[in-house]
């Protein structure tokens, strides 16, 4: 089995998975109680936070959720804001982002829309243009999750911080947390959304950092635990996974990413040349964009299914969904439209692995050209 | 005073000689909607009675016989012995406290010395006298207490009748291969079919990788949810990819969609032979589609020698959907999976095909019979219960 959908969901460490079997097995105390084992326990949630913090170079408060999408949902919502004020989000954000501005247009607020380049980049000019004196709150992620580009979030902060001091800035960065380096101290973001599942920890476990001195609403009410956010049960298991899986996979950032963007390369060298390619000059190593002229992205993943090799066909939160919006906001041709695949790679991808998918790409895509449809 | 579900049935009671046949099918059909509850079927030649059951489980049973074909109506009811003072008290006892009401008796026991009639009155009379705010209206009542006289010694007392399928027991009426899409109009031809007591047997035509597994899965859970109605059902899915290449490769791009059903009606007829099925049940509306016009059904009619029976000829799709969406299919229906019809549909089907031109092109396809025999032998076949 070949897969390549880990912009999806990645392969669980098996450091990982011990940790779980530990917490479920021996370490399964409740760490609000006062016995020793759990405030030991307690003590460890202390720890995965700061090691989390610390290799993400954040200065302040990280909240822990269950999903990527619960921390998009609790910057989006929680947050203070004037009602009726001007909200950024770009056009090409992930529907846990897309969706709560959508939600937040309905009541009231001045939601924008930024308009993206070829790239899937938030376009700067527009970007400027769109902050005014109402503006409050503006979430622009740091991997676009579809065509893998990388915007400059350090560079968008700061315009915007500049012209609206005090705007809230922030950002999913689901698909960047260990796939390229982050410093969030440095980006200068307020928010920042990170998830587990994306960096071979369990799904189920995600966080929300908050930089010092701004200000959350709680949401979950009940024994204050997360500070009095978040209230719950810490989820033990995925709490310790999570930190680990994130140590190890900010450890050699810079060394994975050099030789997954060789690996990159030579699937663009080795597709068929009707493919268009997106290939961003700031660009994450892990994922590969293409569309095909006539050839549907379903029946292409499905085909090469039958080889064990799986692959996406964008955003599994959007796939579902008849419409899509991002190979119109590409500019793709008509006949591209349909064509989508996204190829995603994860630290452990091997050379092999990419010669099998490009051959059996290859040799489905001769078949399936043939019967296009009337 | 223990409690009872009466179930009455409808047509069932038109029939002569073979009467049995038909009771003995419904009695297997309602034991197997009953299997999973703790309780007794009771069933005789004319009544019909679940009992002993956990009186909790009452409105889940009721749900599950509401779905029965053959069952004319249902009603919650008392069972009490069958002596003059218990019956009074009994229908006083279990009557709304106020409203118009008639009392109906039906006598069978014949140890009893008064008329149905004379019953009904003095259990009336009752009534009136121990609620000063019930009224008599033999015509136009809020409620009417049925009292049943067995000749066991019991009587049944009910005040309440729930309308049930009607139609005849599923099995009785042989069995049926029905094409299944996937769409909104075949689930309802399959309970259309059902209720006139066929049994449902169903093939599925899967284009692998064009169409996916959610597109199979979905098939699926529309089979599912058939199941209270028409009893398992034997799912063939048969892959249908090479076939579709072969007429993409061979015949005009308008005539794609034609020639494809001629294969799909000789690989169901195929499949009718295996299963002993004595027709082909299709989801056709006259005129919905291209390939429903009167021509185009003609020649895809004219590769069969099996009746093909099409419930839903005369329907308006407003009527069809109305239906799924009293039996619940028309949610699954809708969900947007391609299906093996419209993976490779032509701008332009042609609208009245003929008979001698489908022929003609079909010709070209030498290995026709071959490509049939292969997707049939690597159908897969699923019970679905």
């Amino acid at each position: 089995m070949i897969y390549l959908d880990n912009a999806g969901t990645t392969p669980v460490l098996k450091e990982c998975v011990d940790i779980v079997k530990e917490c479920l097995e021996t370490d399964f105390y409740n760490p609000s109680a006062l016995y020793s084992p759990s405030v030991e326990l307690s003590r460890k949630i202390r720890t995965a936070r700061e090691e989390i913090l610390t290799a993400l170079r954040g200065d302040g408060n990280l909240v822990f959720t269950s999903s990527g999408s619960e921390s998009d949902n609790t910057a989006l919502f929680c947050t203070k804001k004037p009602n009726g004020s001007r909200i950024i989000v770009s056009a090409t954000e992930h529907p846990a982002v897309y969706n709560c501005a959508m939600e937040l247009l309905q009541r009231g607020y001045d939601v924008v829309f930024c308009g993206v380049d070829e790239y899937g980049r938030v376009k700067e000019d527009e970007f400027r243009s769109l902050i005014n004196e109402n503006t409050s709150l503006i979430s622009i992620m740091h991997v676009n999750n579809e065509t893998g580009c990388v915007n400059d979030i350090k560079k968008l902060c700061k315009i915007a911080k500049s012209i609206k001091p005090g705007v809230l800035f922030h950002s999913d960065g689901v698909q960047a947390v260990g796939k390229i380096k982050v410093n969030l101290s440095d980006l200068g973001v307020d928010l920042y959304s990170i998830s587990g599942h994306k960096i071979h920890a369990p799904k189920g476990i995600a966080g929300l950092y908050i930089r010092a001195g701004v200000n959350i609403r709680p949401y979950i009410f009940g024994g204050g635990q997360e500070g009095g956010l978040r209230s719950s049960t810490e989820n033990v298991s995925g709490i310790l996974s999570f930190a680990y899986a994130l140590k190890q996979a900010t450890m050699k950032v810079n060394e994975n990413a050099d030789r997954l963007f060789l690996l990159r390369k030579k699937i663009i060298d080795g597709v068929p040349s009707e493919f268009r390619v997106v290939d961003c000059p700031t660009q994450s190593p892990y994922i590969l964009y293409m569309a095909m002229p006539q050839v549907r992205g379903e029946v292409m993943l499905h085909s090469l299914e039958k080889y064990g090799v799986y692959i996406g066909t964008g955003s599994a939160c959007s796939s579902k969904k008849t419409h899509k919006r991002l190979p119109a906001l590409l500019g793709f041709d008509k006949e591209y439209e349909n064509g989508t695949i996204r190829v995603s790679l994860n630290r452990f991808t091997s050379e092999n692995d990419i010669d099998y998918f490009i051959k059996c790409l290859n040799l489905e895509y001769n078949t399936l050209k043939k019967y296009v449809r009337g | 005073m223990e409690k009872i579900i009466l179930l009455r049935v409808g047509e069932l009671f038109l029939k002569g000689n073979n009467r049995h046949y038909f009771v003995s099918c419904l009695k297997n059909n309602i034991l197997a909607a009953l299997d999973g509850f703790s309780c007794r079927f009771n069933g005789t030649q004319n009544r019909m009675y679940v009992e002993e059951y956990d009186e909790e489980d009452e409105s889940a049973i009721i749900k599950r016989l509401l779905c029965v074909f053959g069952i004319s109506s249902i009603s919650p009811a008392f069972k009490v012995l069958s002596d003059e003072k218990t019956l009074r008290e009994t229908c006083d006892e279990i009557s709304p406290k106020e409203g118009k009401f008639r009392v109906t008796v039906n006598r069978a026991d014949k140890r009893i010395n008064k008329t149905s009639m004379e019953i009904a009155r003095e259990i009336g009379g009752y009534m009136l006298f121990k609620e000063k705010s019930r009224k008599v209206d033999l015509f136009s009542f809020d409620f009417e207490v049925n009292v049943d006289i067995r000749e066991n010694g019991y009587s049944y007392i009910s005040y309440e009748k729930i309308a049930a399928q009607g139609g005849l027991p599923v099995g009785c009426g042989g069995n049926a291969m029905l094409l299944l899409s996937g769409g909104i109009d075949s689930p309802v031809a399959a309970y259309r079919m059902a209720k006139r007591g066929v049994k449902i047997f169903a093939v599925h035509f899967h284009s692998f990788p064009y169409t996916s597994e959610l597109a199979k899965e979905k098939v699926i859970n529309l089979a599912r949810i058939l199941v209270p109605y028409c009893g398992e059902i034997e799912l063939n899915v048969v892959p249908f990819t090479d076939i579709q290449y072969a007429i993409k490769e061979k015949c005009p791009i308008e005539y794609m969609i034609t020639i494809m059903r001629r294969f799909m009606m000789r690989i169901a007829q195929r499949l009718s032979e295996q299963n002993n099925c004595g027709c082909i049940v299709t989801g056709e509306s006259l005129g919905q589609v291209a390939s429903q016009t009167m021509e185009s059904i003609n020649v895809t009619n004219s590769v069969v020698t099996l009746p093909v029976f099409r419930p839903l000829i005369g329907m308006d799709k407003t009527e069809i959907i109305e239906t799924a969406q009293s039996i619940g299919t028309f949610e699954t229906s809708i969900l947007p999976y391609e299906d093996c019809c419209t993976v490779f549909l032509p701008k332009n089907p042609v609208i009245k095909p003929k008979i001698e031109y489908a022929v003609a092109y079909e010709e070209r396809i030498e290995n026709r019979e071959e490509l049939i025999s292969e997707a049939i032998a690597h159908a897969e076949v699923l019970h679905i219960r």
